[in-house]
């Protein structure tokens, strides 16, 4: 008998000694639901124009002094024609903010403030061409160095990134578009004020801002770019297949997604669009009809320039094949020029025109 | 004494005079063991009556005995030897020495005091891993014992063989998963004493329950008689696995009333050492009552089921390792409120019941009936998030590889979002745990502040829950002492439930049941995204899930399988035969409950059925030689029936099944030698295995297509070959022996399946039937020829280089050469002491098909140069391991009724923490930046854990 009370002692000191400790950490009950997160405050530095002004075309730099800008979300990726990135604007304008992931709209509510801390991130433009012809500002950015030649600035992507600069403050009411209008009514702005091809933030306050368009009658004409295969060179022209020239091709959705992507080139509409442009052509999209499925063009979709017109300024609404209202049809009866439609989105220049990005399809209003 | 004696007299007198009636007889026959049926030497013989001692004798060194002289009637015969269970059998003398062949005995549980109840056999399943180690120890055979718990931490593959391939009976009845086949060892983790009493059987060998595959049969036994009488405690602590467990057994024996009852509890909880978040809080318990009504007739009952809960663990590629400074990292969990929390936790109750009915109408016949049912259900929680990023912590774009790659060909050269990214991966800042472990107070932000309170992150629970049922009849004829017949008919009638329930809103108030994937491709589309078009057509709107609810995919799979079998063996003289037949019909079927948007018309309801006729045939001989060295082989071929798992292309949204779909074949032999006496064990076996016709299938998003497609193989080809050595010697000192064991194996595949690849969102065949060119090898060296005194490649007509010399590609996921040695030492007072080194060796990664397509080598301009084969075909080789455990334990007996005692054994004393045991590639793919090929995502891969140790304390009487 003594035997087994002198092992049990054992016994017992060795659990303990193994045991105490590691019951801690395995919790297997019920969790409390986590706080809320407090709202950030902080006092912005600059305004986004002063930011802006900092910038000199071609001359991207990282910030590196202790800026803080701040301003309301203007943009939301959820229905998809924003991607990976947002727009916080202020009274002087509104700026890109490339954060780099999807479904930003979760963390960063349109109409809640953010603060963005600039040091050490990098501020470029895209979109700038350099051309005294067709050339003009694109738009200046915020995000992180670029390693590419071709852009400025990249999105920051990683996690440690955007939780060191960009902050929530408080959430707020959504951002209300500034109205600009042919014949402006109270309040009103009028389209003559719209930026022009060298303008920025700094000196356009509509540059990267909410805005509602009055107005625009349909011009006739997409501008569209196809790659044969996007698993190879998108820069080589036998890769590529433009569909421009003052034409529609038959396109009367805002953007294509796959299927509809698939839909348009069966139908022929773009036999005559030629491989390649001008001087280096590679045939043409009908050559390669195939079995009628153009077995050697992948089907994908694509973003789709529609362009309209506003007294003397041209606008092209450009809108992502993987948003959601994609393949949502133009009112035939704008198409037909017998109507004309009032758009709420940002403006963005890119090469000096202006691309119109709709939030969502609820900011198309035909008249 | 004196009335013994007078008793013996008495009865001497009385054959005396008898035997001038020739009314007297005798026994003989040769004492074997039951494992190899090899002779034991000196074995003691003894025949009562009626408690009486009438005779005894000693067997000689080849097992034989004869007792002449005794009366005609019935007797007892008491076979007891050293290390073997004590013998009872009946025997009737009829005037003649009636020859009662092999009697075989069973040798004690060798592990019986060393491990008691032992360490975590079934534990070892399901861990996260895919794969569960498939040798059961405990058996009789030395190899076994050895390597069935010994080679477990580094997942040894018996033969190298899936888990699918054993065959696990319970009560007589086949227990192998109906849906995928695999060993459900995880049904009765935790009742290790109730589930102690076993029979197995090794390779090809057919058993007394069924005919078996060619990777052995075990049979638990699970009635009450076959719990070990009296109370039994235990507790056990080891920090591999879990920190405690506790377990309970009574079982009365058989009662004077013709009753017994047994029952066994146990309670498994927390955490371990080396993997966090992975925890334990299972429970099991085990009752069983058996009536005996006479000689003739005997019911039991049993129920059991282990229900509980467990955190899972994950792969991780190495780069995440890397960071965290840690091989043991587990992506699963978070912290909430300063809890680590499991996104990842299996949750089951899937209780069993038995009812056999076993009737003897024959002296040499015993027949059993017997119903078996398995219910109850079979949880796996997620993450599920629905258009908000992904909340996995070594999410690829979260990992510094994703900004920077010292190749160039990555285009991968960001270096300051490298920097941050590394930096976020320190696991010295304590600030950033929230991005190295799930960020659990984020995910419920999120869904506080969503837009009427629509949850985009939640957890999700997978079900898979099981109605199986069985009916058994099986019979043992014995007609003769040389020859037996066994043999039954099975039935099984399975409906499995999958669907996916929503098991915690985080925070938010209801979730959405649409397929977000088809919405990524037809997002405008209200009916395609749908996975409940019923329920979206009723009420205009898809399913807003409260907490409970089904969604995602809910369908039945439906098995039908019915088999008849029969084993026949024979043994005389030294020769014995075996010869076994079973003949099946397997029939299976999906049972939509959704009607899917994206298939409306292939998702609801009934599919085609698949229907197959499957067979088995074994024969087997062998002859025992002078001083019980046994030689003995096995043949077996086996036409297999897919499993349903392995035949719809995408049984979460519809009916197809896949196109060509046939039986697997397989062809297996054995031969092999076998001595066991005189404190020697030896068994040596070399087996040859080949498979062919086998398919598998998976889903992954396939970068080349931007989409998430259905990849189905077919005509897939294995061979298994090798040798198996298991010793013990004993070795100078009384109580000492040298054990060991040598596996040595080449398992590789022989053939280029066929792949046929589907859009999971159209059913669109990207590839029909096409070979996989680089699956079963890829060349590694190319022909040259001298031009002008300068050595170029050598090019066939098509301008491609020809092949000098290829690598084979291997059966993954276990060493291929797995070695022990080891010293045991057993004193007479009931200590021992274990010492073992390890060398496993030629262990492979699994590989993934998309990797060894001709699209994925050659890369986006369609040519497959030689560097670009090596890279994207080869299939990784892991580094030897050697590893260095120990044990030591105690017990003792108390008046001989008490029994006390401890085990400790403590593996991987060398604290070799970079000991890989499986993983698998991932399917993605990287363009090069001059978009010339493809690179590979990282492997993930799971490692064995650094030292450990298991204390086990007991306590029986």
């Amino acid at each position: 008998m003594k035997v087994i009370f002198k092992t049990a002692a054992v016994a017992a000191v060795l659990f303990s000694l193994v045991s105490c400790e590691e019951f801690g950490p395995v919790f297997t009950g019920k969790y409390d639901e986590p706080a809320y997160q407090e709202p950030v405050e902080m006092e912005a530095t600059h305004s986004i124009a002063d930011l802006v002004g900092t910038y000199e075309n071609g001359k991207p730099y990282k910030i590196n002094e202790d800026i803080i800008i701040a301003g309301k979300v203007s943009t939301t990726d959820q229905p998809g024609n924003f991607y990976k990135s947002l727009y916080i604007q202020d009274e002087t304008g509104g700026i890109e903010i490339k954060i780099g992931k999807n479904g930003l709209y979760n963390d960063y509510k349109p109409g809640q403030t953010l603060y963005i801390k600039c040091k050490d991130l990098t501020i470029g433009q895209y979109g700038w061409k350099d051309n005294p012809r067709y050339g003009g500002n694109g738009m200046v950015q915020l995000g992180t160095s670029s390693t590419v030649a071709k852009y400025e600035t990249s999105y920051m992507e990683s996690p440690l990134i955007i939780d060191q600069h960009v902050f929530k403050g408080k959430p707020g009411e959504p951002v209300v578009p500034m109205v600009l209008s042919e014949n402006p009514g109270p309040g009103e702005y009028s389209i003559s004020e719209l930026p022009g091809k060298d303008d920025t933030q700094k000196t356009n306050k509509f540059v990267g801002s909410l805005v509602t368009i009055k107005g625009l009658k349909y011009d006739n004409q997409v501008f569209v770019l196809l790659y044969l295969d996007s698993n190879k060179d998108k820069e080589s022209a036998d890769n590529r297949i433009f569909l421009s020239d003052e034409k529609t091709w038959g396109i009367t959705t805002w953007a294509m997604s796959k299927s509809k992507m698939t839909e348009y080139i069966q139908s022929g509409l773009w036999d005559a669009a030629e491989i390649g442009s001008g001087s280096a052509a590679f045939g043409t999209v009908g050559e390669h009809k195939g079995d009628g499925t153009y077995p050697d063009i992948e089907k994908n979709a694509y973003s789709v320039s529609q362009y309209f017109k506003v007294g003397d300024k041209s606008i092209q609404v450009r809108t992502s094949g993987f948003c959601k209202f994609a393949d949502r049809e133009i009112d035939p009866e704008v198409l037909a020029g017998r109507k004309t439609i009032d758009v709420t989105g940002i403006i963005t220049l890119y090469q000096g025109n202006i691309q119109f990005n709709l939030l969502d399809i609820s900011g198309v209003k035909v008249n | 004494m004196y009335k013994k004696l007078t008793l013996v007299f008495a009865a001497l007198l009385c054959s005396l005079s008898l035997l001038a009636q020739n009314l007297t007889g005798g026994v003989k026959g040769t004492v074997v063991n039951r494992v190899g049926r090899t002779p034991i030497a000196e074995a003691q013989v003894t025949v009562l009556q009626q408690g009486v001692v009438m005779a005894s004798i000693e067997a000689d060194q080849n097992g034989r005995f004869v007792i002449e002289g005794l009366n005609n009637g019935m007797y007892d015969l008491l076979v007891k030897a050293a290390g073997f269970v004590d013998a009872h059998v009946n025997v009737t003398v009829e005037g003649y020495v009636k020859d009662m062949m092999f009697l075989s005995m069973v040798a004690e549980q060798q592990v019986e005091e060393v491990d008691d109840s032992s360490f975590a056999e079934f534990d070892l399943d399901d861990s996260g891993y895919s794969d569960s180690p498939s040798i059961i120890f405990g058996s009789y055979d030395i190899f076994s014992n050895i390597a069935g718990f010994g080679f477990s931490p580094i997942r040894f593959k018996n033969r190298g063989y899936a888990n699918e391939t054993q065959d696990v009976y319970l009560s007589g009845v086949k227990m192998n998963d109906a849906i995928t086949g695999y060993a459900p060892f995880s049904l009765w983790s935790g009742l290790n004493e109730a589930m102690r009493s076993k029979e197995s059987t090794i390779g090809n060998a057919a058993s007394d329950y069924g005919v078996g595959g060619f990777n052995g049969i075990t049979n638990f036994h699970g009635n009450a008689l076959s719990v070990r009488p009296g109370w039994s405690f235990s507790a056990l602590t080891n920090s591999a696995l879990y920190r405690l467990r506790l377990m309970a057994t009574y079982a009365s024996g058989q009662l004077d009333n013709g009753w017994s009852f047994a029952a066994n509890v146990s309670a498994r909880i927390g955490g371990n050492d080396w993997v966090k978040g992975v925890y334990y809080r299972s429970f099991a318990y085990y009752l069983a009552a058996e009536k005996k009504f006479n000689d003739q007739h005997r019911l039991s009952f049993s129920v059991f089921a282990a229900p509980g809960q467990r955190g899972a663990q994950n792969a991780s590629t190495q780069e995440v390792y890397d960071l965290m400074g840690d091989n043991m990292y587990n992506s699963n969990w978070g912290y909430q409120n300063g809890k680590v929390r499991n996104s990842r936790v299996r949750k089951t109750h899937e209780p069993v019941f038995i009812v056999k009915y076993t009737a003897d109408p024959l002296e040499n016949l015993e027949t059993n009936l017997t119903f078996l049912y398995r219910t109850g259900k079979n949880g796996y929680t997620a993450l599920d998030w629905y258009d908000a990023p992904d909340p996995r912590p070594d999410y690829y774009r979260n990992l510094p590889s994703f900004f920077y790659m010292d190749e160039e060909g990555y285009g991968k050269n960001n270096y300051e979002k490298f920097a941050w990214a590394q930096e976020m991966w320190n696991p010295a800042n304590t600030q950033y745990v929230n991005y190295q472990h799930v960020n659990w107070d984020r995910l419920y932000n999120v869904n506080y502040n969503s837009e009427d309170g629509r949850s985009k992150y939640i957890v999700e629970e997978r079900r898979v829950d099981q109605n199986d049922l069985n009916l058994n009849a099986d019979f043992k004829w014995r007609p003769k002492d040389w020859m037996t017949l066994v043999g039954g008919v099975g039935l099984k009638y399975n409906t499995t439930h999958f669907f996916k329930k929503v098991d915690d809103l985080l925070g938010g108030k209801y979730y959405l049941n649409i397929d977000q994937f088809a919405e990524r491709d037809f997002a405008g589309d209200e009916i395609k995204i749908q996975n409940d078009l019923d329920y979206f057509e009723k009420h205009g709107e898809a399913q807003k899930l409260k907490k409970g609810d089904k969604y995602g995919y809910n369908y039945f799979a439906n098995v039908v399988n019915a088999k008849v079998w029969a084993h026949y063996n024979y043994q005389k003289d030294g020769w014995d035969a075996d010869a076994a037949l079973e003949m099946g019909y397997d029939q299976f079927w999906r049972n939509g409950i959704y009607r899917k948007g994206l298939f409306p018309e292939n998702s609801k309801g009934k599919s085609e059925s698949a229907r197959f006729f499957t067979a088995r045939a074994k024969v087997a001989g062998g002859y025992t030689f002078k001083g019980g060295h046994r030689v003995y082989a096995n043949v077996g071929f086996y036409n297999d029936a897919p499993t349903f798992s392995q035949s719809f292309v995408s049984p979460r949204t519809r009916n197809s099944l896949i196109p060509n779909l046939t039986t697997s074949k397989t062809l297996s032999a054995d031969i092999n030698y076998h001595w066991a006496a005189n404190g020697y064990d030896i068994r040596l076996t070399g087996y040859w295995t080949k498979m062919w016709d086998m398919t598998d299938l998976m889903s992954f998003y396939d970068d080349t297509q931007h989409s998430f497609t259905n990849f189905a193989m077919t005509g897939m080809d294995i061979r298994h070959m090798g040798i198996e050595l298991g010793f013990k010697i004993p070795f100078f000192a009384k109580g000492l022996s040298l054990q060991g064991v040598v596996a040595w194996g080449e398992h590789i595949y022989t053939s280029n399946p066929y792949m046929t690849q589907t859009i999971d969102n159209s059913e669109k065949v990207i590839f029909d039937n096409q070979q996989l060119p680089y699956w079963k090898s890829h060349p590694v060296e190319y022909r040259t020829v001298q031009v002008d005194g300068v050595e170029m490649p050598d090019l066939d007509i098509n301008g491609n280089p020809i092949v000098a010399k290829s690598q084979k590609h291997y059966v993954p996921s276990t060493p291929q050469l797995a070695t022990s040695l080891g010293f045991n030492y057993r004193t007479s007072s009931y200590w021992f002491f274990d010492l073992n080194g390890q060398f496993f060796a030629n262990s492979y990664l699994d590989m993934n098909p998309l990797y060894r397509t001709e699209v994925a080598v050659a890369g986006p301009d369609g040519k497959a140069t030689p560097a670009e084969i090596e890279y994207m075909a080869a299939q990784e080789k892991f580094k030897p391991v050697f590893l260095l455990n120990a044990s030591i334990g105690k017990s003792w007996y108390i008046n001989r009724k008490y029994n006390f005692g401890f085990s400790l054994n403590i593996n991987n004393m060398t604290n070799n923490r970079n000991v890989k045991t499986g993983g698998y590639e991932q399917t993605r793919l990287i363009k090069s930046a001059d978009t010339n090929r493809y690179y590979r995502f990282d492997p993930k891969y799971f490692y064995m854990q650094g030292i450990n140790y298991m204390l086990n304390v007991y306590f029986r009487f």
